[in-house]
């Protein structure tokens, strides 16, 4: 054996953890599942080949895809934003010099780090269930008797927004991370020359920014079209009440683990891909009209 | 010289009384952030029908009833549910502080035949949401006859699945002097040593990082538990609240609260600890939690 050979063979064997990962839980799903979106497939007979018919039957003949659909946009289009503006918020007035900052940052990011679990998910239940804490609070008050909001449809989502939003401590540490790359005699410039505090802010601090923005605004977006657990535990794994909550991941488990409808909810699956993937491609097109590199 | 005192000094009593409102309402958005912990916490003390009839954080009487009732509630105990949390938790830890150093390793430290390209559909896997693979890997688990052990859980962190602790590593990696593995080859050492005795014990920082936050998101997770666990004997933590939650319905308030403060109290620990590690961790890298 040559040297050089062995070498190759070598190297290889510190990535062959990766390399079988990547071929046994990555490229062989991929392909598989591109294949079994064209079939119908219930894991007991074997899949049946049955061309573009579940895509056919999304676009056309599927109310709750469309239902789906509206409740993670609505999601999105409202949790990101908001949650982006209070993570700046905070980072802003964290930022300078403040005394005690480390106990605020850590009391800010505590939420992101508990907000996924199933322990969240059901004290969240009982803060706005009826009789929960927020009614209590709002009884105790203003002698108000609040409905539930988690059991009436045209309510239970925006639970949910509140529930992403209050995980804003992320962001808002990568955004205090980005402030801290401005340089400070800009400030200083701008002081001088008579800017107020607002307007330094929207010339200086946020265009400088908008890198950081534009990041922040991905992630989250991604993983705001990926929420699940909160929904699943919050509607008692049903996207309840009659389907207000049926997150598109939600809805993708129904069809796939609890219907066995395995064939649908591989192209169920690859819409949810492909959407995130025109997502996240219009972002970064976007990017160049807005979002300002030092060059 | 009077006149620009005076100025200063106003200007400076400006400055502390803006900064007295700036402490107040951060203290007031801190105390609306933790309340609902709190609550959480303080109820778990409460008897039941104190929990939604007061709304003080300070039980009445501090009763430890609720954790006894809650820490027995489901057909197993929670202590064999913590049990197996730790183990998948731990499992992934290691899995994945083995199969990504040593992938991170070879793509910066060696060059062989189609690095490059190993490398970019690496960064690929990266972006790629989760849903592509989540249905076959089902089925290959359940032709493997996995569903319903541990190992769909772990078995993937071996294979180094969770890219971005790859790319964590390579990040740091980079950051080590060349010279050093130079100099062992000088003295004869071969990639496996280096790895060992140069790469590793310098890296102490991202591997802890990494471990971390292995520990909290498979600590965490519920969907990977939810589709593979189906006996009560398997569940983790997460399945077992959850099942509580849907038996219960309705009645022990405090044993479930007791038993939702249990199962973050780890993670809680762990930000207590690693609080730095883990917001460098995030602020560096920009990792989603």
């Amino acid at each position: 054996m040559s040297r050089r050979f062995k070498r190759q063979l070598v190297s290889y064997s510190f990535l062959l953890p990766w390399l079988v990962g990547f071929a046994a839980l990555t490229i062989g799903p991929i392909a598989t599942s591109i294949y079994l979106s064209f079939t119908d497939y219930g894991l007991m007979a074997p899949p049946e080949w049955i061309g573009l018919d579940n895509y056919v039957r999304i676009a056309s003949d599927d109310p709750r895809f469309w239902t789906a659909m509206n409740v993670t946009f609505t999601f999105v289009v409202l949790s990101v934003p908001l949650k982006l503006i209070f993570a700046l918020s905070i980072a802003v007035a964290l930022n300078k010099g403040l005394r005690g900052l480390a106990v605020f940052r850590a009391i800010f990011y505590l939420p992101s780090l508990l907000g996924g679990t199933v322990a969240i998910a059901f004290l969240w239940r009982q803060i706005f269930a009826g009789d929960g804490l927020l009614n209590r609070g709002l009884e105790y008050a203003f002698g108000y008797d609040g409905p539930s909001w988690i059991s009436n449809p045209s309510t239970a989502l925006y639970t949910l927004v509140l529930l992403a939003i209050w995980q804003f401590g992320s962001s808002m540490i990568i955004f205090l991370a980005g402030l801290r790359q401005i340089p400070l005699d800009m400030y200083e410039a701008a002081s001088i020359d008579g800017a107020s505090r607002a307007r330094q802010f929207f010339k200086i601090t946020l265009p400088l920014l908008t890198p950081v923005i534009f990041f922040n605004a991905v992630i989250q977006t991604i993983d705001a079209f990926k929420a699940f657990t909160s929904a699943f535990v919050i509607s008692g794994g049903e996207g309840g009440p009659i389907d207000s909550t049926l997150f598109y991941t939600l809805y993708l488990f129904q069809e796939a683990f609890v219907n066995l409808h395995i064939g649908y909810a591989s192209a169920l699956a690859w819409v949810l891909v492909v959407i995130i993937a025109i997502f996240t491609a219009l972002s970064f097109l976007s990017a160049k009209y807005w979002v300002h590199y030092d060059d | 010289m009077t006149d620009l005192s005076a100025h200063q000094n106003s200007s400076g009593l400006l400055f502390t009384s803006k900064r007295i409102v700036k402490y107040c309402l951060l203290t007031a958005a801190s105390l609306i952030m933790l309340y609902p912990l709190l609550w959480m916490i303080s109820s778990s003390f409460k008897p039941n029908d104190e929990i939604f009839t007061s709304v003080s954080l300070i039980p009445d009487t501090l009763s430890f009833d609720a954790y006894v009732r809650g820490w027995n509630g489901l057909s197993v105990s929670f202590s064999k549910l913590f049990f197996n949390s730790l183990m998948v938790s731990v499992l992934a830890v290691v899995g994945n502080l083995i199969s990504c150093s040593l992938a991170a390793y070879a793509f910066t430290r060696l060059r062989f035949f189609g690095r490059d390209f190993w490398f970019a559909l690496m960064l690929g896997t990266l972006i790629m949401p989760q849903h592509a693979v989540l249905i076959p890997q089902y089925v290959l688990f359940l032709k493997l006859g996995w569903v319903n052990t541990i190992l769909p859980l772990v078995v993937p962190k071996f294979l180094a699945i969770d890219a971005f602790f790859v790319f964590l590593m390579v990040q740091f990696f980079r950051g080590l002097p060349k010279e050093l593995d130079e100099a062992a080859i000088m003295d004869g050492c071969g990639p496996w040593r280096i790895y060992f005795k140069i790469i590793l014990p310098l890296s102490m920082p991202v591997l802890a990082t990494a471990a971390v936050f292995s520990f909290i998101w498979t600590w965490d997770d519920f969907f990977a538990p939810l589709i593979y666990l189906n006996d009560i004997q398997n569940y983790t933590v997460q399945l077992g609240l959850r099942s509580f939650v849907d038996s219960t319905a309705q009645s022990d308030w405090s044993a479930l609260f007791a038993m939702s403060t249990l199962t973050v109290f780890p993670i809680f620990i762990l930000f207590i600890l690693f609080q730095r590690l883990l917001i460098e961790g995030i602020a560096t890298t920009g990792m989603k939690r």
